[in-house]
């Protein structure tokens, strides 16, 4: 925002460095952090995660644990000093004149207390002579102007009660009701569909120009940042790397690392509206993708009719045991030797059919098919003849491996109970080892003492080992550094294509997911809502729901 | 809903026939209790075979517990052997005592508990926290009768406060007689209520404690600060709230228990309650008043339990505006 640029920046931050305070010793949490924010910008702090973004959010809000110690620098908020440890000051700085939105909104709300009163009680907080019915009056206005409708009856509707993408906005109205000159905005889109994203980012573009207010925009994704920011900061290790304004910086970054954060951006590949063949061409296709690349393969799984549903714990009186049906009538194959996907956002079903085909779950009721030995999904014994054919790989490196295990020990015992049962266990894992880019010698560390990036090849390792003809992979990279994320593809891609595995990989991502996949899945609130071959789905898809999901997708990362 | 009533009422009456097989056996195998009706020195054999069969000892053990039952469904749990009341109007006679000093040991430790709780949780590895604590410890592992003497010491020998024991005089009430509305009642209230409060303060404290270390944790509390409401108003608005169904639910089980197993501390204050009859009727071997006493105890749990479920419901909008 060139216009403002003349003014007095509202918020500086000047040579900042924080310590953190653990068991083990001090740690360096941010060094020697400087930045300017101008009134009305929105600038975006762009890092992996431990880069020390989210605490130099933290630092500017007041909330940083007491284990943080702030070594040097100074912040300056409207020419004046903020104190870490002034609770005094910080009590007429919180949500009068700086305020936050977290990532995850289910968790920033009470769930015991209606959206309504939540948003009054702030307002009531933060301005001291107002009377209730005006506090009323106003939480309708905000709750009007974020996009919430029908606030005659949704007023004193619970967190629960609403959506995902509208728990968000009550908490933006939340953030917006002290009238702030900043927002500190962690992660904000993160735990949303890329649809709902789009939508939330656009109304704080618009609040931003409506209001003047300034947001900090902390965040891993360069998506979210090419969208809606004026200016950038990118960190690593807790130091800037580089920052400046978002087009010159994204259009022409300086610094290697800021490229390869850059470059490891999946990116989609869209074909021209022109070019989408007319629907009836698709009609001879079968309705859900049924071929393999070679025709004439069978497909090494096919998954029928799942259904499973969820009860409500029944632990009251009142309450009707509640069913909340997960999926239904849900049909999947998968190709043999080749990787397909499954997409759909949180709470769409996609994991919940990658646990019942590794057997992790029971389904309700349906059959699936491994290499032509059918068993019953919703009877957890009748797998027995598959032990070790299917296996897992989970999000987070870090809870699926046991912490009081050695890697070695973690590692031969799937080569023991696995489908391989081989005898020289100790070999096959140094081979192992070896194929996967892993040094032997870390073999008798323990989880902890690994990277995120180490530990989730060591668990595509675990999966390998077992013997399997079926690896389903749970969102396995977006645990981890987008400059891993990029390594471990290319390693299940390897996996793959080597050893003839067939693998079904389950995605948020769509760019991912295009880059990886023969055929895709996209599934939406337990259903299949639409299915082909990559290409069909990218290029031709008609169905209304993909379309938004492809066109959610920032545009600078569009192809 | 409906399915839900009757699924809770039919495990109630399981319930309620597991207990009388369970305390019948019981208090079968520890005595005859013709030995301590009959007056062993003056009466005869005959005399002992008559009133063995009158109280219908003489019939083998099953049929007993059959005839048992049978009086028990049409309301009928028999004549106390001692004292020649129905049974469970007797029971019923002790129940304001119990009640009122269970309610009033509950008074005093839910909010004091809770509050202590809250306190400790908010101030984490403070010393406040690290006192309180060691003082549940302490509290928790103090066995009740050495703390009914020590209160008896402090408070009724030492200072002379509280008299040491018995109930005071009471005010009819609804066609029961209590004795919280009078002064002098409410003076003898204090110290078995105490008695019985100290240990469930320590337990809510602890409970209290955890959750609200749990709760703090979670973004919203986070979120409350970034939004700039007061420490004090996060604590009591958004944190009790949050912490209160495993309160509930431990104040309804601890509430259960006092009503009946109060024992010791009814039986050191000399306190007329359901407990002090129970262990009377026990050592007297009077069964009908043992297995009217039991019946009573499982009923009281069952309504407890069912209440606590409702009140879940209140406290949180989840369970109550699921469909």
């Amino acid at each position: 925002m060139t216009l403002h640029s003349t003014q007095e920046p509202l918020l500086v931050v000047s040579n900042l460095t924080l310590t953190y305070r653990a068991t083990a010793g001090l740690t360096t949490i941010l060094r020697d952090v400087s930045l300017s924010l101008q009134r009305g910008e929105i600038l975006g702090v762009i890092g992996e995660s431990g880069a020390g973004k989210s605490s130099l959010g933290n630092a500017i809000l007041g909330l940083l644990s007491p284990d943080f110690e702030r070594t040097t620098g100074t912040i300056l908020f409207d020419g004046k000093p903020l104190d870490g440890n002034n609770e005094r000051q910080w009590d007429t700085i919180r949500g009068r004149r700086i305020s936050a939105i977290f990532q995850d909104h289910t968790a920033s709300l009470d769930p015991l207390m209606a959206i309504g009163p939540q948003l009054e009680e702030t307002i009531l907080a933060t301005k001291d002579t107002m009377s209730r019915r005006q506090a009323r009056d106003e939480a309708i206005q905000l709750l009007t102007r974020v996009g919430i409708p029908d606030l005659d009856q949704r007023y004193h509707h619970y967190p629960h009660q609403f959506s995902g993408g509208q728990r968000q906005r009550a908490v933006i109205a939340i953030a917006l009701a002290g009238r702030p000159d900043i927002i500190i905005a962690d992660e904000p889109t993160s735990a949303l569909d890329a649809t709902v994203q789009k939508q939330i980012l656009y109304l704080l573009r618009e609040l931003v120009e409506e209001t003047n207010v300034s947001i900090i925009l902390v965040t891993h994704d360069m998506g979210v940042v090419s969208e809606i920011t004026d200016s950038v900061i990118v960190m690593r290790h807790g130091e800037i790397v580089e920052q400046g304004p978002t087009s010159s910086l994204l259009d022409a970054p300086q610094r290697t690392y800021t490229r390869s954060l850059l470059a490891a951006v999946p990116r989609l590949r869209v074909s021209g509206a022109g070019e989408r063949k007319e629907r009836t061409e698709h009609l001879n296709d079968p309705p859900l993708y049924s071929g393999s690349a070679e025709p004439g393969a069978s497909p090494i799984l096919v998954a029928q009719g799942i259904t499973k549903c969820f009860s409500g714990r029944r632990f009251a009186l009142l309450r009707k045991r509640t069913q909340t049906a997960a999926l239904q009538d849900v049909c999947v194959q998968l190709d043999r030797g080749l990787i397909t996907g499954i997409v759909g956002e949180s709470g769409s079903g996609k994991s919940t059919i990658g646990r019942i085909i590794a057997g992790l779950e029971t389904a309700g009721g349906g059959k699936i098919e491994i290499d032509d030995t059918c068993f019953d999904p919703s009877r957890s014994g009748s797998r027995s003849g598959l032990l070790g054919k299917v296996q897992m790989i989970f999000q987070d490196p870090a809870m699926s491996l046991n912490p009081r295990m050695s890697i070695s020990e973690s590692l031969r015992e799937s080569v023991r109970f696995g489908a391989a049962m081989a005898k020289d266990e100790l070999s096959i894992v140094g081979t192992m080892m070896d194929r996967l880019g892993l040094a032997r010698s870390l073999l008798p560390r323990y989880p902890h003492q690994l990277s995120g990036g180490q530990k989730q090849r060591i668990c595509i390792a675990r999966a390998l080992l077992a013997g399997p003809s079926i690896i389903v992979a749970d969102e396995p990279t977006s645990a981890l550094d987008v400059s891993v994320q990029a390594e471990i593809v290319q390693l299940l891609k390897e996996t793959v294509r080597e050893r003839g595995i067939s693998m079904l990989f389950i995605s948020h991502d769509l760019a991912l997911v295009q880059e990886l996949c023969s055929s895709i899945y996209i599934f939406k609130d337990g259903r299949v809502e639409d299915a082909g071959s990559s290409e069909f789905i990218f290029t031709h898809s008609q169905n209304p729901y993909t379309r938004s999901l492809i066109d959610a997708r920032p545009r600078r990362f569009t192809h | 809903m409906v399915t839900t009533i009757v699924g809770r009422l039919s495990q109630a009456a399981l319930l309620l026939l597991v207990m009388s097989v369970i305390g019948f056996v019981g208090i079968h195998s520890v005595g005859n209790p013709v030995y301590n009706i009959v007056n062993i020195e003056t009466a005869t054999a005959a005399d002992i075979r008559n009133a063995t069969i009158a109280l219908g000892l003489d019939q083998p053990l099953w049929r007993q517990y059959l005839l048992f039952m049978g009086n028990v469904v049409t309301g009928n749990f028999g004549t106390s052997y001692i004292y020649h009341l129905p049974a469970f109007d007797l029971v019923m006679s002790k129940l304001p005592a119990t009640l009122e000093l269970a309610s009033m040991a509950m008074l005093i430790a839910a909010p004091c508990g809770t509050l202590l709780g809250l306190l400790a949780g908010r101030r984490q590895g403070c010393a406040i926290d690290r006192a309180i604590l060691k003082a549940s410890v302490f509290a928790l592992s103090i066995p009740s009768f050495w703390l009914s003497m020590v209160l008896i010491l402090v408070g009724a020998i030492t200072l002379g406060w509280f008299p040491s024991g018995g109930r005071g005089p009471t005010v009819s009430l609804v066609g029961q007689e209590w004795s919280f509305l009078t002064l002098e009642g409410l003076r003898r209230l204090t110290l078995p209520a105490l008695a019985l409060a100290i240990p469930n303060i320590a337990l809510i404290a602890r409970l209290a404690r955890a959750g609200t270390i749990e709760v703090e944790s979670q973004d919203f509390v986070r979120f409350c600060r970034a939004k700039g409401l007061s420490a004090r108003r996060i604590l009591f608005r958004h944190t009790l709230p949050n912490i209160s169904i495993p309160i509930v639910t431990i104040v309804g089980m601890q509430f259960g228990g006092m009503l009946a197993f109060a024992v010791v501390v009814e039986t050191i204050f000399a306190w007329p309650g359901i407990g002090k009859l129970l262990i009377d009727s026990i050592q007297l071997l009077d069964r009908p008043v043992v297995m009217a006493t039991l019946t009573f105890v499982s009923l009281a749990f069952v309504g407890l339990n069912a209440l606590v479920d409702l009140l879940y419901a209140v406290l949180d909008p989840r369970v109550r505006l699921s469909t």
